[in-house]
């Protein structure tokens, strides 16, 4: 069976500037996938072609099996929406927003709406223009999810949300996994997409730089390690282990750049008075760098 | 009645109330100023006499009769403008106004077809504007009689038919500058530039030859002549303005299934 989503050679051009170059990917049912890249690569473009907001220029993409082109409301029907830049009717409640949106699809549960309202910590009763920009958010993730859909399509979805929200809103869609719905979800942290995604494309400039497995990505990912010890310490001892790609060493401080696990790194260190050890998680550029290096092909 | 048709109605409800008080006020205006206007009538016609044709023909003429009346005060610039000025703002504010606010995306990623949000925002201002033109029609046959402007209810009706149509009109050529573009100003100054323009040949082209062949292309042309207050509707104005109205929304169609929204 073809994927939930399916891209093939999707491209976009905005006259001549470039949404996304030749895209191709599947999302299979069931799965968490991840959409990971600095503004302006190409996602919002990529998730408004998934909803025909926007027309490809050249190649496709297809959402459970359908062109969104012709087979519009059936593809709605069955996904939820989460703009990444997200305008609701500011003159409106939450409820009244919501009721509008539930009979635009025909009606939904009530009981879920307050369910989900009173999980994300959202009074409904407010008018929306009155509403903080986390607020805003937590409407337009009611609205996404109200209907139960087996698709859930968010560009960036955590964004304005405090650290809590965040966690009732991954155990949300953890639920909705376990009823078997399907998320595609775009981000700019590679945190929030270790947490809960199952693979991830990463794209960048327009073009998929690579899709893998959530475990395969974070180990190969480099990461910095700075560790401070009571005396000095030469580095040399680091040098010699597998997953130590870089070492410098200034008096009692060692910096390090460790791909996967950390465990060999500790135990060496741990031979030492250890004072204070930080860790980096890499960031977006170090990803892109290490993709790179293996010839920007998942292993 | 579909979701989004039951939505835009209660978003106008507050633009309905303001125009209709506004449209009331206006005929209950005109209503108490005719009889001071009659006593002079013989004097202002005479006046009206003495002025260029076009200015003549802009201020309406007869002053003698309730119809000249009405026709040359409510109906032929005050109404029009106030009843241009919610269609052509609600065809504008229909797809381009909710594109440029960004709440258009939402909206179409639920389960409902393009084409069918440009038919239910533009049956929203239809309604919404027949319900003004019926408020019009109301309120000159329940406050003109008590001031001596006694109309058949019948021509009345047929006038504020006719300033519906030539509303929805003028608010289809809005819907359908916006729809194509996705820009709210300019479906606003496309249009209004195009009323002002239309209005102005009408007026002038009795007396300036040159614009005669521009005349038909009014939307005005097809209004008020011949005088629906005098000799009720006459089919054939109905006909172009129903006709405008229908061309606008079609292309509105047309051009907005074809093309992507602005992000």
């Amino acid at each position: 069976m073809a994927g939930v989503i399916a891209a093939e050679h999707l491209t976009k051009y905005y006259g001549r500037s470039r949404g996304v170059e030749d895209l191709s990917f599947e999302v299979a049912a069931g799965e968490v996938f991840g959409f990971l890249g600095p503004n302006g690569a190409g996602k919002t473009t990529t998730i408004r072609t998934m909803l025909d907001l926007i027309r490809p220029t050249r190649g496709r993409i297809q959402v459970f099996g359908l062109d969104p082109r012709t087979r519009g409301p059936q593809v709605h029907a069955r996904i939820g929406y989460l703009p990444g830049e997200l305008a609701l009717y500011e003159r409106l409640t939450a409820t009244q927003y919501l009721d509008a949106f539930a009979s635009f699809r025909g009606g939904v549960d009530p009981a879920f709406v307050r369910e989900l309202a009173e999980r994300l910590g959202l009074d409904l009763s407010r008018k929306i223009s009155a509403l903080s920009h986390g607020n805003k958010q937590k409407v337009g993730l009611v609205q996404a999810l109200m209907h139960r859909p087996e698709l859930l399509v968010m560009d960036e979805p955590t964004q304005g949300l405090d650290p809590l929200v965040q966690q009732q809103f991954y155990a949300i869609l953890d639920e909705a996994r376990e009823r078997g719905t399907t998320a595609f979800l775009s981000s700019h942290v590679m945190p929030e997409v270790e947490r809960i995604c199952d693979r991830v494309a990463i794209i960048r400039e327009g073009r998929v730089v690579t899709v893998s497995d959530i475990g395969d990505l974070k180990a190969r990912a480099l990461r910095r390690v700075e560790f401070h010890f009571e005396t000095s310490v030469n580095g040399a001892s680091f040098d010699a282990l597998e997953s130590v790609v870089a070492v410098e060493a200034h008096g009692d401080t060692v910096l390090l750049t460790v791909r996967g696990p950390l465990d060999e790194v500790i135990k060496e260190a741990a031979r030492h008075t250890v004072v204070n050890v930080t860790t980096h998680e890499p960031s977006l550029e170090d990803i892109f760098l290490e993709v790179y290096r293996n010839g920007g092909e998942a292993p | 009645m579909s979701g989004l048709l039951t939505k835009t109605l209660r978003d106008q409800r507050r633009a309905l109330i303001g125009w209709g008080i506004g449209l009331a006020v206006t005929a209950l205006m005109y209503a108490a100023f005719y009889p001071s206007v009659k006593e002079s009538a013989a004097d202002l016609n005479a006046y009206l006499e003495k002025l260029p044709e076009a200015l003549r023909e802009l201020l309406g003429g007869d002053y003698t009769s309730p119809a000249g009346y009405l026709r040359s005060e409510l109906f032929s610039i005050l109404g029009p403008v106030l009843f241009l000025v919610f269609t052509v703002g609600a065809g504008a504010r229909a797809i381009a106004g909710e594109e440029e606010d960004g709440t258009l995306d939402l909206l179409l990623s639920t389960p409902v077809r393009r084409r069918h949000v440009v038919l239910d925002k533009f049956v929203a201002m239809v309604v919404t504007a027949t319900a003004l033109a019926a408020l019009v029609w109301v309120t000159v046959i329940a406050v003109g009689p008590p001031f001596d402007l006694t109309l058949p209810v019948l021509d009345v009706a047929a006038a504020c038919l006719m300033l519906l149509l030539v509303g929805t009109a003028f608010g289809s050529i809005s819907l359908a500058v916006g729809s194509a573009t996705g820009h709210r100003a300019l479906a606003y100054g496309v249009t209004g530039g195009f009323a002002v323009f239309s209005f102005v040949v009408n007026v002038l082209a009795p007396a300036v030859k040159a614009l005669r062949p521009l005349r038909p292309l009014s939307p005005f042309r097809w209004y008020l002549d011949p005088d629906p207050l005098v000799h009720g509707v006459h089919a054939a104005n109905v006909v172009v303005l129903v006709a405008i109205t229908i061309v606008g929304l079609v292309v509105a169609l047309l051009t907005f299934e074809r093309r992507d929204l602005a992000a």
